[in-house]
């Protein structure tokens, strides 16, 4: 039997196994009634030591790990490893590999902003648009299975190429894909965007600054939600993306509502660069001539950063001259993400509290590494 | 109630007790099943297909694996109110039953209060399910249960001012004379506004999405029955179940001229409405995302009751007119 | 140029190195090198000029930690490296209350290397658990004396 309570302050654990946190995140959280007054999170459930496994492995061992921080856009965190791997070597990755690295990546980016998409409105009550995302993620998967040879955890990026060539069916099914998925923004605005009862779960609810964005080093679509037209795709040109025509999608708010428009809006913008891509996709070799086997690169540092589902993914990369890298950090777009949720938390319901956290998109394993 | 209790009253009796049990327990078992067919085919998969004709004795099969299961009492609950609220919960949606008319002549018992008499066992489910949360000693079960009290509260008041202005067009509180009185035209006809206010209750009522606030899983885990296992969650599940039988079965007698239909006999009519109205609510879940607790209350007190009493002048006003 | 304007805004600063990096080959357009002690008005001038605090780590070297900031600047694209050495065993002072994102990361630092932030608001471990008495990202160079550890540290 619950004492009376003496005070009105109580603290409420909001996970680590609760239906909205995707993965073991906890959150202590002193409420007063519904209202909450201060947030803590609690990470590192799901801690692997991957930056310590990195010191012990061999640049190619160590490859494998990052279809492993995070699962939903993992062929970024594959590109972003090996960008900084290419760039530590001095590798010029040729032009087809490029382009496949850009056509898969994108895949895989629409396949995370699905995912993202059914789990946020789930979290919000509505059960069904993850079915529908999930039906239309199901082509991706099965089209990023044939090239890369599995569903999930992809390890199909190499240094200097990719090792496996797309086919004339890949390039169909992607061309289908992208027509399907055209087809059904219509239904998705229908049933969800216009939703009345979504406009008002979402709308003024955790909004961020431009300025706190830039005090918390925010990326991703949390940045773009808020009106900064930061992407690295546009603002570092890596990999193929300079030759492709495309947008970047930006809120005014920065509230809930606006960082789901951009994510929505942004898969948008991956068709069209797929669909360029498909189309301006040269002949030639899919893997750079001199792949040195025994990969030893001299005494220094590098930093890459790619453009990943939920922001800047930055590979920073130690070397001593050793077959194994001195120290590797693995900059997550989550982790800065997650920072500032005690800040926006404050004074808003459980209800508001999971809205956020659906909005921001964390992906636990990634914050955790 | 008249003295003849025993003779032909009790018999009476003690064969609608039997009927009712049994109606409960099949139809919970076919609205899951039902549930789970309709949510699948709405989000596109087939849903239940391996036990029986496309799934169709699944819910069987889950209710004896929920017989099975152990009856988990976790430590430092209050016992006997743990205890105690899945019976509570379980018996003001049996008693409903005493008053509904599902075809000319066969009710339990017509009463001339049925409809107060309804209305109050309905608001007994709150008492369960508060009892449930607080002894649940779990906070998400007293949040839960908090909820539901003030949902509660708040969508009793606009549901029992719709249903005055039918109250008021008839005449008589006993549902027999109100499905009587629909012998022209069907009350939804000429009340259109009251039915979307019904049924908006009435889904708020039931704690059913987008107002399922008391169980919202992905803010409050389970609710109120978060620390409930086995026969004793079933309970609460067949409650759930069995009140949204109860109020499909009030606005089909409120709105939808309840046994009246050509062709087929009246309970068959009866049955298929109700069911007609369980399948739009059950639409309304699997397609509306959760409304905030604060909208919800705000949505009651500022929105639905104003417009309920709106509706009750109205009627009133041209009751006195024609 | 951003970049220029950056190293402007450092200059009064009397840091150790303040260069063009080798965008190419490092991914860096200004490599600085400074005090740990100097870090709280390094981060002071880059947040004026507009930059965000990418990401800060560590790295375990035999005689000293170097602490690695990077920032990054939304419109412009100029990645600015500070390397801040800093002998083992001293403390470094926190930026948190500059860029409130730093909270986590020093935490992080703190976590993995042991080394301790002084006026950082909430120094507790943050990836593993708090009742861990080691920090898995030193290298064993030799016996490294490690700081008693308490949960409830200062």
């Amino acid at each position: 039997m619950l004492e009376p309570l003496e005070e009105k302050r109580y603290v409420l654990n909001l996970g680590p196994q609760h239906p909205a946190t995707h993965g073991v995140l906890r959150v202590e959280l002193e409420m007063e009634g519904e209202f909450i007054v201060k947030a803590d999170p609690d990470i590192g459930y799901g801690h692997r030591a991957h930056e310590h496994m990195a010191e012990n492995r061999n640049y190619l061992q160590f490859l494998p790990n990052m279809g492993r921080v995070d699962y939903l856009h993992a062929l970024a965190y594959n590109q972003g490893y090996c960008m900084a791997v290419e760039k530590l070597i001095g590798l010029q990755v040729p032009e087809r590999a490029e382009y496949i690295r850009v056509i898969t990546s994108e895949l895989n980016r629409i396949s995370s902003h699905l995912l993202w998409f059914g789990a946020f409105l789930m979290d919000l009550g509505a059960f069904t648009p993850f079915l529908y995302c999930f039906d239309d993620r199901e082509n991706i998967l099965d089209l990023l299975d044939r090239v890369t040879g599995s569903r999930l955890t992809y390890c199909y990026y190499r240094f200097g190429g990719v090792p496996q060539d797309i086919d004339q069916e890949f390039i169909d099914g992607c061309r289908a894909f992208v027509k399907r998925l055209r087809g059904r923004w219509k239904d998705y605005d229908n049933l969800v965007t216009k939703n009345i009862i979504f406009i008002e779960r979402t709308k003024g609810i955790g909004v961020i600054t431009k300025e706190q964005c830039m005090l918390y080093g925010l990326t991703g679509p949390m940045v773009r939600g808020s009106g900064i037209p930061y992407d690295i795709r546009k603002k570092e040109p890596y990999s193929a993306y300079p030759q492709f025509d495309f947008e970047i999608p930006v809120g005014e708010n920065g509230d809930t509502m606006d960082r789901y428009l951009v994510r929505l809006r942004e898969m948008e913008q991956s068709l069209r660069i797929i669909e360029q891509a498909l189309d301006k996709l040269p002949n030639g070799p899919i893997m750079a001539e001199k792949v040195p086997k025994r990969i030893k690169p001299a005494a220094g540092e590098v930093y890459a950063a790619v453009e990943a589902a939920r922001g800047e993914f930055g590979c920073y990369i130690v070397s001593q001259g050793d077959v194994k890298p001195y120290r590797i950090k693995l900059r997550v777009p989550s982790y800065a993400n997650l920072s500032i949720l005690p800040e926006i938390a404050v004074d808003t319901l459980v209800a508001d509290l999971v809205a956020i956290l659906g909005s921001i998109d964390v992906v636990v394993p990634e914050i955790d590494r | 109630m008249d003295a003849t209790i025993f003779g032909s009253d009790l018999v009476r009796m003690i064969i609608g007790l039997i009927g009712v049990i049994a109606l409960v327990s099949v139809n919970a078992l076919f609205l899951i099943w039902m549930e789970r067919k309709v949510a699948a085919h709405i989000q596109l998969r087939p849903g239940p297909m391996e036990v029986g004709w496309h799934g169709s004795i699944q819910t069987i099969a889950d209710a004896l694996k929920l017989m099975g299961k152990e009856l988990i009492t976790p430590d430092d609950v209050d016992k006997p109110v743990y205890w105690l609220a899945p019976i509570v919960i379980f018996l003001p949606v049996l008693l409903s039953f005493l008053v509904i008319p599902f075809a000319p002549g066969l009710v339990i018992r017509d009463m001339n209060v049925g409809v107060l008499l309804i209305l109050s066992f309905a608001a007994l489910t709150v008492l369960a399910i508060l009892m449930a949360g607080w002894s649940s000693n779990n906070k998400y079960a007293v949040l839960g249960s908090i909820r539901s009290v003030a949902q509660n509260v708040a969508y009793e008041i606009p549901l029992l001012i719709t249903v005055m202005s039918i109250i008021l067009m008839v005449g008589s509180f006993s549902l027999v004379d109100i499905v009587k009185a629909q012998e022209k035209y069907w009350f939804i006809l000429l009340q259109p506004l009251a039915f979307i206010l019904y049924i908006t209750c009435a889904t708020a009522e039931t704690n059913r999405a987008p107002f399922d606030l008391p169980e919202a899983e992905s803010e409050l885990v389970a609710g109120f029955h978060t620390e409930y296992s086995g026969m004793r969650f079933a309970l609460f599940f067949l409650a759930e179940y069995t009140n949204m039988f109860i109020v499909s079965a009030l606005a089909t007698v409120f709105f939808l001229g309840g046994w009246r239909g050509p062709f087929l006999p009246g309970w068959a009519w009866f049955f298929i409405k109700v069911y007609a109205m369980i399948f739009l609510i059950m639409w309304f879940r699997w397609t509306f995302p959760r409304v905030r607790f604060d909208q919800l209350i705000t949505f009651a007190w500022k929105i639905l009751i104003p417009l309920a009493f709106a509706n009750l002048l109205l009627t009133a006003f041209l009751m006195k007119l024609f | 140029m951003l970049s220029d304007d950056i190293r402007k805004a450092l200059g009064p600063l009397n840091l150790e190195k303040v260069e063009s990096g080798d965008y190419s080959k490092t991914g860096y357009h200004l490599e600085v090198a400074a005090k740990p002690a100097q870090m709280p008005e390094v981060a002071q001038a880059m947040l004026a000029q507009g930059c965000f605090l990418e990401s800060l780590t560590a790295l375990h070297f035999r005689e000293h930690f170097t602490l690695v900031y990077h920032f990054a600047h939304y419109d412009e694209l100029c990645r600015t490296v500070v390397h801040a050495m800093l002998p083992i065993g001293q403390k470094a002072p926190t930026i948190s209350h500059i860029y409130p994102g730093a909270n986590w990361y020093e935490r992080e630092v703190y976590d993995l290397f042991g080394v301790r932030f002084t006026g950082h608001p909430d120094l507790r471990r943050i990836l593993l658990p708090f009742d861990a008495d080691f920090h898995p990202l030193l290298k064993e160079f030799e016996e490294i004396v490690e700081e008693s550890e308490s949960k409830a540290n200062a």
